[in-house]
């Protein structure tokens, strides 16, 4: 229950936030809008009364009330930028609690100023509204009926007269419209129907005698004294019934002027609300919402299961398919067999990997957010426009892109967008862009924020650098790649004051860990005065993918495919050697930096000359080395598993993504080659 | 015991009564998230019982009410409320709903209603 209120409040909570962002941009609130936000709140401070979580609940209401207003009264002047800051505070308030929730804390934020504040708000509203009755909800057409005794026409028949008295249970509320339902079904055999107290439709006050002394019906009808028994203890949330039968009309007499007894058969308006006519936001809705289409909602744990037992799967299938038992044997059918077996746990694979697959249009849309945010604060005036949030990316993945994408997208603000001034004089549209754009390339994704502010100044870079002591290499031999790639260097800021958003120098290492963590790489370009471009490169999923296994010695090795560009025998009269005496190799007029992998490793092999074994070319970021290995032994589906933790801990190996079992039983190392070309550096 | 149609346009209310129901041996038959849907659910089940969530996009509880009564007279609704809802209640009476329970409700209102509403 708690999962499914949690899961749904946030969802609303999104929306909320969404439609609040979309119609600041208009200056005004759409009719549709408002009907619309009225209705989220409603829901959210109907389950958070529920569950029980009466901060929320009194914060929805409070809006809630606030939107019923605009609503029916459509208020002109309305400082539409103070209501949108109210509403997004308000959101933060419930993010914050739902986060508190989600950890198993207590609800406890203090809602009491947000309320009044939004009190106050709605107070203003209505002193505009002079003399129209603001009446309490909904506005009524009062229809007048009536009543008529039917005195004369009942002395004909035998009528039986009766005297209820009737409590309710407690809590059951609205006692006075139970009351109603009770009258209102007595009408359905007699006309001669009175009641104490009176005024039980309109008046409130008539609940509180209701609770005190009961709701007392006198009535007149051709039944028996059981058949009115029975009758009134259907009465739905009864407590306690006396029930009377009248010798004479004593009690009836109070009732006896011709009264105008006012049966109200008003006809409420019930207001009607309406589904967003715009169909974009209803699409963008789809993810998780349960309208129309069959999704269901999954527990992600159990998601991570099944992709581990598909890891095992692919592993055991490697097992029987490969096993060495049947090396040398001539099995026509169990090949066949085998990849029926492998076509299957192929397509389960896929299927498996597309059901984690999540777009990224939610993180996406978070960044409205934080540019507005971002704007209003340091003044700035940015627009951000997003390309490609329908590419999908791993659930996992997602996780670990919104922070960082969250700081670059700041980071856009702070340090690259200018000032609408300086813009203007620079000859640039006063309005910044950031372009966020996400795309499928390979195995990747790619994440790219482009922002048309002021670009990065190497020299500035350099000097600062410099000034820090970050630098290593000197600065001549650098390109401009690595150049900028320092900025994601520990500790390294180029601004002179700390703010609230940079210069403590934390953010960019930070955004580099994370991206790393998922396998991912990050990487800088930039023009000065023209704008700044960072690209994330995100791999499609973590635990599959296709290998090369090489052999060096006894050991084996995984090099996943998408990373190797060729492999071949050298010749002795490729390989020169460099002025620091490292070993390269010409291939087509370029030359490569060789790495011995059972030097590097340590791996005892018998085969150390080049034109014995095998050279892989391999490539990742640009950079290219050749792997020098025994034998190649063969392509293959692997499952990454990480390295145990022991070893993690005790020292972290260059070079190494990850490790798997063979269908022979025996373990490879993945090589990591990111880490292997910047170790040859 | 009963078969129940729920009405509500809030999947966190829909479980939490279905939660209330399945556990003193109730089935809920058929779930709606508007109104519409629940006309047309009503038809296709032909439940026991419906709950009926009053403020919902698409047709209100008040409008699919007087559908399903149109289509069946005998038809047993019950409305869930919330506070300050007093007149559309009324209407709702009017139009034929057998009684309503406020939100937030307990579990034992719901059951206890449900169980006289049966005996009718």
């Amino acid at each position: 229950m708690l999962d499914m209120y949690i899961f749904e409040t946030t969802h609303n909570i999104e929306q909320l936030e969404a439609l609040i962002l979309s119609n600041e941009k208009l200056g005004g609130y759409s009719e549709v809008d408002i009907n619309e936000i009225f209705r989220i709140m409603h829901t959210i401070k109907g389950s958070s009364a529920m569950m029980l979580f009466d901060n929320i609940a009194s914060l929805a209401h409070a809006i809630e009330d606030l939107f019923y207003h605009l609503r029916e009264q459509k208020p002109q002047a309305l400082d539409y930028s103070r209501l949108s800051d109210i509403i997004l505070e308000s959101v933060d308030f419930i993010k914050v609690e739902l986060e508190k929730i989600k950890a198993g804390d207590k609800a406890d934020g203090g809602h009491s100023i947000l309320v009044e504040e939004i009190k106050e708000f709605l107070a203003l509203l209505k002193g505009q509204v002079p003399d129209e009755t603001e009446a309490e909800r909904p506005v009524l057409d009062k229809k007048q009926f009536f009543y008529i005794s039917q005195e004369k026409a009942s002395i004909r028949m035998v009528s039986n007269m009766f005297k209820a008295t009737i409590f309710f249970e407690d809590g059951c509320e609205m006692e006075n419209i139970r009351a109603y339902t009770i009258v209102h079904n007595l009408k359905e055999f007699t006309g001669d129907v009175f009641y104490l107290p009176e005024d039980i439709i309109d008046n409130d006050e008539s609940i509180v005698k209701i609770r005190e002394e009961g709701f007392q019906v006198f009535v007149k009808a051709d039944k028996s004294y059981e058949e009115m028994h029975r009758f009134f203890t259907q009465t739905i949330f009864l407590k306690d019934l006396e029930l009377i039968q009248l010798e004479d009309e004593e009690e009836f007499k109070r009732f006896n002027k011709p009264k105008t007894l006012i049966l109200q058969d008003n006809q409420a308006k019930v207001p009607r609300l309406q589904v967003p006519a715009n169909k974009e936001q209803a699409e963008r809705e789809t993810v998780g919402s349960s309208t129309n289409q069959s999704i269901i909602s999954v527990n992600v744990d159990k998601l991570d299961k099944l992709m581990d037992l598909v890891g095992e799967m692919v592993i055991a299938e490697a097992m029987v398919t490969q096993n060495p038992d049947l090396r040398d044997l001539q099995l026509d059918n169990f090949q066949k067999a085998a990849r029926q077996l492998h076509k299957i746990t192929s397509e389960l694979q896929d299927m498996v990997m597309s059901i984690r697959m999540v777009p990224l249009s939610m993180t996406f849309q978070k960044m409205h957010r934080i540019v507005r945010d971002m704007c209003k604060k340091l003044d700035k005036d940015v627009q951000l426009k997003l390309i490609g949030e329908d590419t999908e990316v791993d659930k996992n993945i997602i996780e670990h892109i919104s922070d960082p994408l969250m700081h670059l997208v700041r980071n856009a603000i702070d340090h690259g967008i200018e000032v609408t001034e300086e813009r203007e004089a620079k000859g640039k549209p006063g309005t910044g862009t950031i372009t966020l754009e996400a795309k499928n390339a390979g195995s990747d994704v790619w994440v790219i924020i482009k922002d048309d502010g002021k670009g990065l100044n190497k020299e500035k870079i350099l000097q600062r650098a410099k000034d820090q002591g970050l630098l290593i290499k000197s600065e001549q031999d650098m390109a401009e790649r690595e150049i900028f790639n320092l900025i994601f260097l520990p500790g390294f800021s180029t601004k002179d004051c700390v703010t609230e958003f940079s210069g403590r120098g934390v953010g960019m290492d930070v955004v580099t860990k994370n991206i790393e963590a998922v396998g991912g790489s990050i990487s800088v370009d930039s023009t000065e005065a023209v704008g700044t471009t960072i690209t994330l490169k995100i791999p499609l999923t973590l635990a599959i993918i296709d290998g090369m296994n090489i052999r060096v010695g006894n050991s084996r090795f995984t090099i996943p495919t998408t990373a190797i560009k060729q492999s071949f025998r050298p010749k002795e009269s490729d390989i020169v050697k460099d002025p620091d005496k490292n070993e390269m190799i010409m291939v087509r007029g370029q030359c490569y930096p060789i790495l011995r992998l059972h030097e590097y490793y340590g791996v005892r092999t018998e085969l150390t000359s080049f034109t014995e074994g095998i050279l892989i070319m391999a490539e990742q970021d640009d950079k290219t080395i050749c792997i020098f290995a025994d034998e190649l032994l063969g392509q293959q589906q692997v499952v990454v598993k990480a390295l145990p933790t022991y070893i993690k801990n005790t020292r972290n190996i260059r070079g190494l993504a990850g490790c798997t079992l063979l269908g022979d039983g025996s373990i490879s190392l993945i090589l990591d080659v990111g880490g292997l070309v910047n170790a040859s550096d | 015991m009963a078969k129940v149609l729920i009405v509500d346009d809030a999947a966190f209310m829909r479980m939490a009564i279905r939660t209330m129901l399945e556990k003193n041996g109730h089935e809920v038959i058929a779930e709606a998230e508007n109104g519409a849907i629940g006309v047309n659910k009503y038809k296709e089940n032909n439940p026991d019982i419906v709950t009926m969530d009053i403020t919902m996009p698409e047709m209100t509880g008040i409008e699919a009410l007087k559908a399903i009564k149109q289509y069946d007279p005998k038809a047993k609704v019950i409305m869930m409320s919330a506070m300050g809802q007093e007149n559309m209640v009324k209407e709702a009476i009017i139009s034929g709903a057998k009684t309503f329970i406020v939100k937030p409700f307990k579990e034992d209102h719901v059951i206890q209603t449900l169980a006289k509403i049966l005996a009718m």
